[in-house]
């Protein structure tokens, strides 16, 4: 099949991911010995044991850094290996290194690690209340609530907590480093972002950037997971190799993975919204308390992603929003696919649920009158083009039949005393582009060879998403040649620098932009050779599937043909493309700008079963129709859609952190942990995508489709809470996602005493 | 003790090795015979990604194929069997691509691919059996199996286009294992090994004596420690067909205590000892994990929350315990009584669980019930079982068992005898779902409060006579209303 070589080496088990790299005879593994309690200060570090135990053991701790100590670029908290402290249950504190994984394991279970207990705090509330914060916060606000409120006809206020989600990539996190030379270092990392390591690695090490390669090769799952969260194995790794001499791997076991890693940030908001007579909405304000963890990591992109998100798809005159980054002694939560965003669409979902219940409307009535239209100007000012909210909502409702579907519930509810169906729809506003600035850039580098095939790099890691196939579609359009001519090669910071993390859903638009404007100009250079050898009109000649074509005929002169003679007549056959995505800008004092180059929208409907007596519960039915403009790859785009869902769907109805009340995780195994198995996600997702439109705003026409869909998966979340009320008419039921068995249970039997706690942690 | 060398065949070759019988299979696959398709995703059972095909040869002549989780597998598993990799069946396919693989590819049903090998083995080995070859047995053929990129869907369509390219496949498993190698499904040498070939038939040889580290299946041993230390004295006791039997005398049915899972579930004797039990084997694990687990091993690990101990409670099951160095030394005792206290057993050292005894009388009721985050491929939060036997409306023993409600798998003594020689009721489910309530004290942890559990477990036993009775309207309305109340 064409333009699928990966996913054959996938299925033939021949793709080669970090642990599956051959190693050097003299290759040492690596393991960490973690913290075990959430605060503490080090007095003494005792690795005699592990030492004894065999010859190959090394140790080591932050005292071996040869450079600088820290992985922290946007605030300086946190070192590779901590130096005095601890700040979360799980921490890695040294580095243990031995002849084999299991002796390495042992060494770290024999290394002690003295301490005097410090506090910790877990509750984010908690942590502002004693004004323990990343950053100070931050608050974007629009017209005048105030006035808004007090005209409003109906005002609801509540608060909505939403847990953390485990990435559960399924290849943990790993590094392989060596010395080149003895004096450079390389480094194959399971990484989003080549660069990033590479920066770190050479501050770590203290060497410059020249001296420090990342290869960033096929990734088994990230999620964000290794946006930044990948930089410090691949550092200890490199300064394993560095003090040792030898070359070492580091992979994690799952446990250590899920102890030591972030995973998407709790948040616990509090929120008022108030709407007129009609159920127009006139005003919202939220404080949305972040749990941040133990350091800053991504936290103040991922703040503000959810203001900007704040008020979902919906169409707010009034607004005032204020995030607070709280520091935690937890493991610092990271980026996890859809980075904020989701976090605030809970927020302003369950808002509106509270209204409607003021109102006594279905929340759906209030959702419908209220949707993003053309024009419409955000409350951080960014006036929005191109909506097709409407337009997704409207296709949804038609398609699913939704009022018929509404009153067959209900009817059958009403049959059925001890099992209840409940259903919730939700639309999607998602803005695309990395709100930081600086991080829309990217490069490619692309090589014709003698022979016609071609070789395309870019910054964008290959990690499921399938971005390497849609950037060969780009190339093979641009270059007009066949796609099984076009291989995408791994990710290095030899062959492209300064790339940004693949992060973001921006992969696809920004590598591959920098991919098609790199062909453009090899294109050019063929084509103008072309136009010497044939005297035909440049403007007559196009390339198709590696043919020289002249205003739509066979010329009789192939791609390879012309390949060739440009090479003996000496014509680069190889150029750089760089992209820079256009017209964004923003004001952080004003908070206002236009920080995303397009938004993505669509809508989605969950249909839910609940067991009454039992209180678990099944996902009946699923329905989105989603957005994706004119798609490089449908094909790609409908897995990428359903995954996001289904992670979607995870988080809000199955997944949950728990933590003891000493910060410890004890959801640290998949066997405690439980992530969407096949059984869960048996109804699918009937999936629909909105008629092509071209999107002006990105690579030939096409919409960025990683993260958006994600947030369908919190309709599955209302569903269960309105089955639940089904049958419970009168429950209180806090807005606390995931939604459990546990929590349905509970709320089912009238509420249950010592329900346990999570804190929001 | 002297060493032994295991053999068995890796895909088309013989491998002999004498690394330590307990290491993890896993290991030896990746590290020993460099084949790195098959990945370490959880190191317990819990992802799939570590499947590979394990065939054994059956008495009868032909082999069995069976999926299996390598990571909690010891390599003295592997002894005289067959193990295919992912490797292994993309050798045998033009082009490297088995019609499984290629279905995948069609469907776009691999993104990061590091789960890849596992669902293709998962798929493989569902194909082998060849019982199930609809959309319900695919998604139990995956049941072991994550997947965090494509939601499934894409995987689901692949194994549609499976069961309409290959539902007409012989019955025979010796014609189907025949028609699945001329499809290039499975390469030659499984065909080959099932008919005695590649692998030549080697002496069982005397069981270990069991000091210290007796292995059923080891799937929850290597749950518990995934980096053994090599030592001495182990034993895999499966390697014994004498322990592995499930035989029916007179009025008893005997099981031997390293049956897997999937054997107890499969056995026509246990059906129609415990009619519909097989019901409930979807509730246990996955099917890579009841591939290996055994009864025995499932018991003596004395997890609270154990499905088939709980089950094996309600059944009223005796536990037979041996000394294999001492003959005449069996002792059978009811199997709520082998466990102490929090994983505390009483088992005296070089004692062995041999065997557990059901009666295979009469047509008892069964039911299961289980309170967990996923329906599938989840560890309860609370379980329970309930056997009745019922003369005419009255119940003439009952007994009901509970998991995750203490800190061993327990016999409900008090819903028990209340609920023998009653009427069945709606008061009686009622009665005896709140006497189940009020007689555990279980504790708060990851899987769920003590008050969850407490709700539950009153829940899951009215949910048993709201199973049993169906058409008993005074049941179904007690229950209606004491769930609502």
């Amino acid at each position: 099949m064409k333009g699928a070589h990966d996913a054959a080496l996938n299925l033939r088990g021949m793709t080669a991911y970090i642990d599956d790299l051959p190693e050097p005879a003299n290759a040492l593994q690596a393991t960490v010995k973690l913290s075990e309690s959430a605060r503490g200060r080090i007095t003494r570090i005792d690795a005699l044991a592990a030492l004894a135990l065999d010859p190959s053991v090394r140790v080591i701790t932050a005292a071996d850094v040869p450079g600088e100590n820290q992985l922290g670029f946007t605030v300086a908290d946190e070192p590779l290996l901590p130096e005095h402290e601890w700040e979360y249950w799980g921490q890695p504190l040294v580095l243990c290194l031995a002849q084999t994984r299991a002796l390495a394991r042992r060494a770290a279970e024999l290394v002690r690690v003295e301490g005097e207990p410090l506090e910790p705090v877990f509750d984010p509330r908690e942590a502002a209340a004693r004004g323990e914060f990343i950053l100070p916060p931050r608050t974007q606000s629009s017209g005048d609530v105030e006035k808004a409120v007090a005209r409003a006809s109906y005002v609801a206020e509540g608060r909505a907590d939403s847990g953390g989600q485990e990435h559960v990539y399924l290849e943990t996190q790993g590094a392989f480093a060596e010395l080149v030379d003895g004096t450079r270092v390389r480094i194959v990392s399971s990484t989003q972002g080549a660069t990033v390591v590479q920066r770190a690695a050479a501050r770590v090490l203290g060497l410059p950037m020249n001296a420090v390669e990342v290869e960033a090769r096929r990734l088994g799952g990230a999620f964000g997971g290794k946006e930044d969260q990948a930089t410090s194995w691949a550092c200890l790794a490199a300064l394993g190799a560095f003090v040792t001499g030898r070359p070492v791997k580091l992979y994690l076991d799952r446990k250590t993975d899920m102890r030591a890693t972030g995973k998407r940030h709790p948040y616990s908001s509090d929120f008022r919204i108030s709407a007129d007579k009609d159920g127009r909405i006139l005003s919202f304000e939220a404080d949305y308390y972040q749990n941040s963890g133990s350091s800053c990591d991504l936290s103040p992109g991922i703040l503000s992603r959810t203001l900007f998100h704040a008020c979902g798809a919906y169409r707010v005159p009034n607004v005032r929003i204020t995030g607070y980054m709280c520091k935690t002694n937890l493991p610092s939560f990271t980026a996890f696919r859809g980075f904020g965003a989701p976090q605030a669409f809970f927020v302003i979902e369950a808002a509106i649920d509270a209204l409607a219940a003021k109102m006594g409307l279905q929340a759906e009535e209030i959702k419908a009158r209220n949707l993003v239209e053309e024009g419409d100007v955000t409350h951080y000012g960014m006036p929005l083009v191109g909506v097709r909210a409407r337009e997704a909502w409207d296709r949804l409702t038609a398609q699913a039949d939704w009022r018929r579907l509404r009153a067959d519930i209900d009817a059958f509810n009403a049959a059925h005393p001890l099992e209840k169906l409940g259903a919730a729809l939700i639309p999607n506003c998602f803005g695309i582009s990395f709100t930081k600035l600086p991080m829309n850039q990217g490069g490619a580098l692309v090589h014709v060879y003698q022979d016609g095939s071609v070789l395309v790099s870019t910054g964008a890691v290959e990690m499921g998403q399938q971005v390497a196939r849609k950037i060969a579609r780009v190339a093979s359009s641009a270059l007009g040649v066949p796609l099984d001519t076009v291989r995408v090669e791994r990710t290095s910071t030899l062959t492209v620098a300064n790339t940004v993390p693949t992060a973001a859903s921006t992969g696809s638009d920004i590598n591959g932009a920098a991919a098609l404007a790199a062909c453009e100009e090899i294109r050019g250079r063929i084509i103008a050779k072309a136009t010497e050898l044939t005297g035909l009109a440049a403007a007559e000649l196009s390339f198709r599937e590696g043919r020289l074509l002249c205003a739509g005929s066979d010329t009789g002169l192939s791609f390879r043909d012309l390949v060739a003679k440009c090479h003996e007549a000496r014509i680069d056959l190889s150029a750089h493309g760089f992209y820079a995505t256009p017209g964004l800008f923003y004001d952080a004092q004003a908070e206002r700008g236009s920080p995303f180059a397009y938004h993505v929208y669509g809508a989605a409907l969950v249909v839910a079963r609940l067991d009454v007596l039992r209180g678990s519960y099944a996902i009946e039915k699923a329905v989105a129709v989603h957005d994706i403009a004119r798609s490089l790859d449908p094909v790609v785009d409908r897995g990428q859609v359903e995954g996001a869902f289904a992670q979607g769907l995870g988080w809000a109805t199955l997944e949950e952190l728990v933590f003891s009340n000493e910060g410890r995780l004890l959801s640290d195994t998949l066997s405690t942990y439980k992530l969407p198995d096949a059984h869960f996600l048996s109804a699918g997702l009937d999936l629909d995508f909105l008629p092509e439109s071209e999107n002006p705003r990105a690579v030939l026409g096409s919409k960025a489709v990683g993260e958006p869909p994600l947030n369908y998966g919190i309709a599955g979340y209302f569903a269960v809470l309105d089955a639940i009320r089904a049958a419970r008419p009168d429950a209180r039921i806090p807005y606390d996602l995931p939604m459990t068995p546990e929590k349905a249970l509970s709320a089912l039997s009238g509420g249950l005493v010592g329900t346990r706690k999570r804190g929001n942690a | 003790m002297t060493k032994r060398s295991l053999r068995f065949l890796a895909n088309d070759r013989v491998v002999e090795t004498d690394r330590w019988e307990g290491s993890p299979a896993l290991d030896f696959i990746r590290k020993d015979l460099a084949l790195t398709g098959t990945k370490e995703g959880c190191r317990e059972g819990d992802c799939g990604a570590c499947a590979v095909l394990l065939g054994e040869r059956k008495r009868e002549g032909g082999a069995a194929y069976r999926a299996v989780p390598s990571c909690v597998l010891p390599l003295a598993a592997l002894e005289n069997k067959h193990l295919v990799t992912i490797e292994g069946l993309a050798a045998g396919a033009d082009g490297g691509l088995t019609p499984v693989m290629r279905a995948f590819l069609e469907e776009n049903a691999s993104q990061c691919g590091f789960c890849s090998p596992g669902f293709i083995i998962v798929l493989t080995a569902w194909l082998i059996e060849g019982s199930h070859l609809d959309e319900e047995g695919a998604l139990e053929a995956v049941s072991g199996n994550l997947c965090r990129c494509t939601g499934y869907g894409s995987i689901r369509r692949a194994a549609a286009r499976l069961i309409k390219d290959f539902r007409d496949l012989p019955p025979e498993p010796e014609a189907r294992l025949d028609a699945l190698a001329a499809a290039q499904v499975v390469p030659a040498s499984l065909p080959a090994f099932a008919q005695g070939g590649l692998l030549e038939k080697t002496a069982p040889r005397p069981l270990f004596t069991p000091v210290g580290f007796a292995v059923g299946g080891g799937s929850d041993l290597y749950v518990r420690n995934p980096d053994p230390i090599p030592r001495s004295g182990f034993a895999y006791l499966p390697a014994d067909p004498s322990l592995k039997a499930i035989t029916r005398r007179g009025a008893t049915l005997e099981v031997g205590a390293a049956a897997t899972v999937r054997e107890f579930f499969a056995s026509e004797d246990v059906r129609s000892a415990v009619p519909g039990i097989e019901r409930f084997e979807g509730k246990f694990a996955s099917i890579l994990v009841r591939n290996v687990a055994t009864l025995g091993g499932n018991a003596v690990n004395a997890s609270p929350v154990a499905d088939i101990v709980s089950m094996l409670i309600a059944l009223g099951a005796i536990v037979r315990i041996e000394r294999p160095e001492q003959s005449g030394t069996a002792r059978e005792i009811p199997l709520e009584r082998l466990y102490l206290g929090y994983k505390k057993l009483d088992l005296a050292a070089g004692e062995l669980v041999t065997a557990f005894l059901l009666q295979a009388h009469g047509r008892p009721l069964f039911n299961f019930e289980k309170a967990s985050k996923r329906s599938t491929l989840d560890i309860a939060a609370v379980n329970t079982a309930i056997m009745i036997e019922l003369d005419e409306n009255r119940i003439t023993r009952g007994r009901i068992s509970a998991g995750g409600v203490a800190a061993t798998p327990l016999l409900l003594e008090g819903a028990s005898e209340l609920i023998t020689g009653r009427e069945v009721t709606g008061s009686l489910a009622v009665e005896a779902a709140r006497a189940a309530a009020s007689e555990v004290s279980p504790i708060s942890d990851v899987r769920g409060s003590a008050a969850y559990r407490i709700e539950a477990l009153k829940r899951l036993v009215l949910a048993h006579f709201a199973t049993l009775f169906p058409g008993d309207a005074g049941i179904q309305d007690a229950v209606t209303k004491e769930a609502l109340r």
